[in-house]
């Protein structure tokens, strides 16, 4: 939402002062760097074995969960936590605990389709249109400024009431808004790069300009856009969140941890359960997310050294 | 966010040629931004009509009304009409309210603004301070801290925030008001000046209701405000960082200089005009979270008008509102850059 | 920056939060909590809605009222009497003298006739009714008429049931009288004050409009001069609240005293409550479960009775429909005297399973189920999804706006709808036929749009004609009889709308609220409304 879309860019620009000599060269110093610095911070630590959690859980989300995420059992419904139910029951008799774990693989869902689309396109947009200049660069630009002028959950809300409500839509109307800070970026970047020496001499010894965004100018981008991706990422989930909870996101009986605060917000007084247990799930996910992608700038940001 | 702020940073000498050619930038955004909104409005499955004369209405009121909307008309010169009275300062009437929309968006909006600057006072004064302490403290348990706060206000999702706040400080401890700009009893009772109950009262001078407003506004402005708090105090550490490692800083303390000289007096005086530039972008960065807050605590601003206009297909007011954020997003990215241009010595 | 500075404002803040609640209303202002997504006019040419019902019941006065315990039971309101004439075609009223609006004009009968014309001129969602006994925008000045300042005359263009007019007349906000020189004031481009009373107000009721903010507030003042004597709260404010649980808090904390549309876990919660008193409003409407007989599959009737077998009436009855609805099953709305016991269907999956397999389709199919996203709808639908399956048929459901719902509806671009209809305002059985039965022209061009029967395409010409046969049967045994005869026909054809239950609606209220009851047809007057403290 708007904490990750207001990360400034300057502080990435910055970070390409000294430009390494080759961008394959400077990937692996990066990585060697990177991995060791990473570890160096407990909270960017927390944030990775969160994260890795969710990915196991996701994983073995079957085996994990304790009863069918979608069986309905009128006789036992709104059950406090307990032994049998360690998160409780919600209005249909379901386990919340299993609604979560299985819940785990939509959030993943989400993210990863969102990132899979949203990456390359900015990158794409943001690296041409710095590259190019021009009015390639002008028409480009204009229009990250009208999807950028505008705050993302709203747009967001406006594209999914013309697909109709639904999961799929939901992350098509996400991806949507997503792009153009990848972008803006990557464009930025690219400014920095394009009359870098390294890249300069591929340009005299008569690379075309498709060979040098590719093998030279996109690769350099990367770890940016990366950081960038996983800083999106909270922000990926609270937006899903968000469209859930206006009832425009994942429909019922789909676990998904937005929905469920959205119908169990009924029941919030007494049940508490209902709506705490999937608002923490987002809130510690999230939260991961956001100390991974603050952990992984720091480490690529040279002027925190 | 920053939209402007990187693709444009011109020179002193290019000052008058670069406002010019960035008003033209801003009205190809909003003209792009209100196309967008209009056909996005049109392939939507809500239909106008409907919502107006119901769903059991027969086949020749729906028609009347269809043809009294002009949307028997081709897409394009519905658009056509609509740039053109939007020229005339006429945004067209709002299809569900049947007031103007001008007349609604004026209504809405203070509420809107009443709750987004009471939200970034406070996420400025809670931010500051905490991102001062954190570069002070660089690297150890107090920025930590403050970091794991900051990253907080980003993760937290703002809606389940309030239902949660409602039910602790309203329902549990009843230091909170609930829902609503003001307790019921009171509404109406000021007459309406600004539109900012805040001020409306305090000119009246009806204290009990200004008691009432303040009881009301404290808890969604605080849990809006987490946001900007967030983001303002994370920046405000890193403009502090960079400071702090200048040349200046280490003359200051050579020539003795108390620490809080060196911090307040000359470190947070030269990140004065960067973070002015921040608070602004935050404060637009606001009118998203309020979309979702003022569905919550039922606050009768732009975000609910916003959303219960979209969801009935009232595309009049859709669009009033869209351009409406859209000005004030880039009125805040071009503030945010004259402030830089003007007072940042660097893009002289 | 001065932290001495930043604290000291924190505690200001805090101190004042700290201060004791209101907590109670004041005891001459009634408050009420109630959603306003589906009010957008005032207008009583063009309201749509249960919610403005309520509200124009105490702005406006209409000729008559029915009694909010038996709505059978027609009350004199600006009419002092009437009379149907012998042959049954027209009905005289006599006006009450010496009523004046709020404006100060005395109201005549020919205020009365002039807002009967204007719902007919504008033809927006209420001139339905209206139109549906015959009256037309030509005809409407020849048929309801003035003869003298106390007397309307209304002729009816066509035979009908004379208390079917008479029931329209109390229920539908189209009967409100209107002060015909005020509103012609605000007239513009021969709109007769559309776009003025969209928003504003020119009655003669109780209540004086003072502000109206769209999805926001709505605030009445007492009227003086009202002809019954003044109402017993000064000022009415009306506050537009969606959240459930926001309307439970306030409730608990006294800060309003009536809320409606509540949702069931929290009118649970409130039944417990000793301060809170929960009433139970029963409706004329009815929630339903209705194919489209376009689609092949529901054009066969062994499916549809599959279908009507696959619906587990007790489960949502007991475990869904709380406070929203109590089991009902025909067309025709409880409490008439023409309506049939409940032919007690049942779950079966066995017996739908061959009615399946007879059908040709013994593997079941796949379908959709449009529904609107809020409670109940929504849980009914995932319920007979779960009980479709059980037979095999795959449903996808597919939530949305009413807006969305009703318009594919509209459109006859649907399977299966799980919905909510039946006029049923009108305490008549022709009332219900004629929303959810009734189909006089089967083609898609016919676009009876309002007839929710022609929504689903299904058509029995002898059903219609019966439908028609009653509607003017004066002798009221036989139209009884029927009545009767029309739904048990309705039950052996397998009609393609499946009624489940019936409407209820459920208001919680202060416990010191008095004299507040909810009316079948949502004009509650809140006149006699006081508070007991």
């Amino acid at each position: 939402m708007a904490a990750t879309t207001m990360t400034t860019t300057t502080a990435n620009v910055a970070a390409y002062d000294g430009t390494p000599r080759s961008s394959s060269q400077a990937l692996r110093q990066n990585l060697a760097r990177g991995a060791r610095r990473l570890t160096r911070n407990p909270l960017t630590v927390a944030g990775l074995v969160v994260v890795l959690g969710l990915l196991l859980l996701a994983a073995f989300a079957p085996w994990i969960a304790t009863h069918d995420p979608f069986a309905q059992n009128l006789s036992k419904t709104l059950q406090a936590p307990g032994a049998e139910h360690w998160f409780g029951t919600d209005e249909y008799g379901r386990d919340i605990f299993s609604r979560l774990v299985h819940g785990s693989r939509i959030t993943l869902y989400i993210i990863s389709l969102v990132t899979i689309v949203v990456g390359p396109i900015g990158l794409a947009v943001g690296v041409i249109s710095g590259y190019f200049g021009g009015w390639v660069d002008t028409v480009f630009m204009r229009i990250t400024d009208i999807f950028i002028s505008f705050p993302g959950l709203v747009l967001a809300l406006a594209f999914v009431a013309a697909l109709g409500p639904g999961l799929d839509h939901a992350i098509i109307a996400i991806a949507l808004t997503a792009w153009p800070p990848i972008a803006r970026l990557a464009r930025a970047e690219t400014l920095s790069l394009r009359k870098a020496d390294f890249v300069v001499a591929v340009q005299l010894q008569g690379a075309s300009s498709l060979r040098i965004l590719v093998r030279h100018i996109a690769p350099m981008c990367l770890s940016s856009v990366i950081v960038r991706l996983t800083m999106n990422m909270a922000g990926v989930i609270l937006t899903a969140a968000g469209l859930g909870f206006l009832g425009l996101g994942a429909q019922p009986p789909i676990p998904e941890w937005g929905a469920m605060i959205s119908s169990g917000r009924r029941y919030m007084m007494e049940c508490w359960w209902l709506v705490a247990m999937p608002g923490a799930a987002i809130m510690m996910v999230s939260l991961a997310f956001n100390l991974l992608g603050d952990g992984l700038r720091d480490v690529l940001d040279p002027r925190s050294e | 966010m920053s939209a402007l702020s990187l693709s444009l940073s011109g020179g002193g000498m290019r000052h008058v040629a670069g406002w010019s050619h960035r008003l033209g930038t801003v009205a190809v955004t909003l003209l792009g931004l209100l196309t967008l909104t209009f056909f996005i409005g049109r392939v939507m499955p809500l239909d106008p009509v409907l919502s107006i004369v119901g769903s059991d209405a027969d086949q020749s009121t729906y028609q009347q009304v269809y043809l009294q909307l002009g949307l028997d008309r081709p897409l394009y010169v519905q658009f056509g009409y609509y740039l053109r009275d939007l020229l005339h300062g006429d945004l067209g009437m709002a299809l569900l309210t049947g007031n103007p929309v001008t007349t609604d968006i004026a209504r809405v909006f203070p509420a809107t603004i009443e709750l987004a600057t009471v939200a970034i006072i406070l996420g400025t004064f809670a931010g500051v301070p905490l991102g001062v302490f954190a570069a002070t403290h660089r690297g150890r348990l107090g920025d930590q801290i403050v970091r794991v706060l900051s990253l907080f206000g980003y993760s937290v999702p703002i809606f389940w925030f309030g239902m949660m706040g409602l039910i602790i400080f309203y329902a549990w401890l009843g230091w909170a008001g609930g829902a609503g700009r003001v307790d019921l009893a009171y509404d109406g009772l000021v007459q309406s000046r600004s539109g900012i109950l805040l001020i409306d009262a305090a000119m009246a001078g009806e204290w009990d209701v200004f008691r009432s407003v303040i009881k009301h506004i404290t808890l969604p402005a605080c849990i809006l405000g987490l946001h900007s708090m967030a983001y303002i105090s994370r920046m405000t550490r890193s403009f502090m960082l960079a400071q702090l490692s200048q040349e200046y800083i280490i003359t200051a303390r050579v020539k003795g200089l108390s620490e809080r000289q060196v911090i307040w007096g000359h470190a947070f005086r030269n990140i004065l005009v960067q973070l002015l530039t921040i608070v602004a972008l935050a404060y637009g960065g606001l009118l998203e979270g309020a979309v979702l807050i003022e569905t919550v605590f039922a606050w009768p601003g732009f975000g609910s008008y916003l959303t219960s206009s979209l969801m009935l297909g009232d595309m009049n007011a859709v669009m009033g509102c869209v351009l409406l954020v859209g000005l004030i997003f880039v009125t805040l990215n071009l503030l945010a850059d004259a402030l830089y241009q003007v007072f940042d010595p660097r893009t002289r | 920056m001065k932290m001495p500075k930043l604290l000291g404002t924190c505690a200001i803040a805090l101190s004042l939060m700290a201060m004791p609640a209101l907590a109670k209303t004041p005891d001459d202002q009634l408050i009420v909590g109630i959603s306003m997504t589906n009010l957008l006019s005032l207008d009583p040419a063009g309201a749509t809605g249960n919610d403005v019902v309520e509200i124009n019941a105490n702005l406006y006065d209409g000729l008559v009222e029915l009694d909010p315990v038996d709505t059978s039971k027609i009350l004199p309101g600006l009419a002092e009497s009437w009379t149907i004439a012998p042959d049954g075609k027209s009905i005289s009223f006599k006006i009450r003298s010496g009523v004046k609006f709020h404006t100060g004009n005395p109201l005549t009968a020919e205020d009365a006739a002039w807002s009967l014309h204007r719902v007919l001129k504008l033809n927006l969602a209420l001139a339905s009714p209206w139109k549906s006994y015959g009256f037309t925008a030509q005809n409407v000045e020849q048929n309801i008429r003035a003869t003298d300042p106390t007397t309307l005359v209304i002729t009816l263009p066509e035979p009908t049931d004379p208390r079917m007019v008479i029931y329209t007349l109390g229920t539908s906000v189209s009967g409100n009288v209107l002060d015909r020189k005020k509103v012609m004031e605000h007239e513009k481009d021969g709109d007769l004050g559309r776009v003025w009373l969209t928003t504003n107000a020119a009655g003669s009721g109780p209540f004086v409009l003072n502000e109206w903010r769209a999805k926001d507030v709505l605030m009445m003042t007492r009227f003086d001069g009202y002809w019954r004597g003044q109402a017993k709260m000064r000022r009415v404010i009306m506050r537009n609240m969606t959240e459930s649980q926001t309307l439970r808090l306030m409730i608990e904390r006294g800060d309003i005293d009536i809320a409606t549309g509540m949702s069931v876990p929290d009118i649970e919660a409130m039944k417990k409550n000793p301060n809170a008193v929960v009433q139970a409003v029963k409706r004329g409407n009815i929630y339903y479960v209705a194919m489209s007989v376009k689609d092949s599959k529901f054009a066969d009737k062994r499916v549809r009775q599959a279908i009507r077998s696959l619906i587990d009436y007790d489960g949502i009855n007991t475990t869904v429909m709380p406070n929203y609805g109590i089991l009902h099953q025909r067309p025709v709305q409880m409490g008439l005297p023409a309506t049939l016991p409940n032919p007690g269907y049942k779950l079966d999956v066995a017996g739908a399973k061959k009615l399946l397999a007879e059908a040709g389709q013994p593997n079941g199919f796949k379908t959709t189920i449009r529904v609107l996203s809020d409670p109940p709808f929504i849980n009914i639908a995932t319920n007979l999804q779960s009980t479709l399956a059980q037979a095999g048929i795959q449903a996808e459901v597919l939530p949305g706006t009413g807006n969305q719902v009703y318009g594919a509806m509209r459109d006859r671009n649907f399977e299966i709808i799980v919905g909510r209809g039946g006029g049923g305002a009108e305490p008549h059985p022709h009332s219900s036929l004629r929303a959810l039965v009734y189909n006089p022209d089967n083609r898609d061009e016919a676009k009876l749009t309002n007839f929710q029967g022609w929504r689903t395409s299904f058509i029995s010409p002898e059903i219609n004609a019966l439908i028609e046969k009653a509607e003017v049967e004066k002798d009221a045994k036989k139209q009884i009889e029927m009545y009767q005869e029309i739904q048990k026909l309705y039950d052996s054809q397998v009609g393609a709308i499946i009624p489940v239950s019936q409407m209820v609606d459920t208001v919680v209220m202060g416990k010191d609220i008095r004299g507040y009851v909810g009316h079948p047809a949502a004009t509650t007057r809140l006149r006699e409304v006081t508070k007991q403290r």
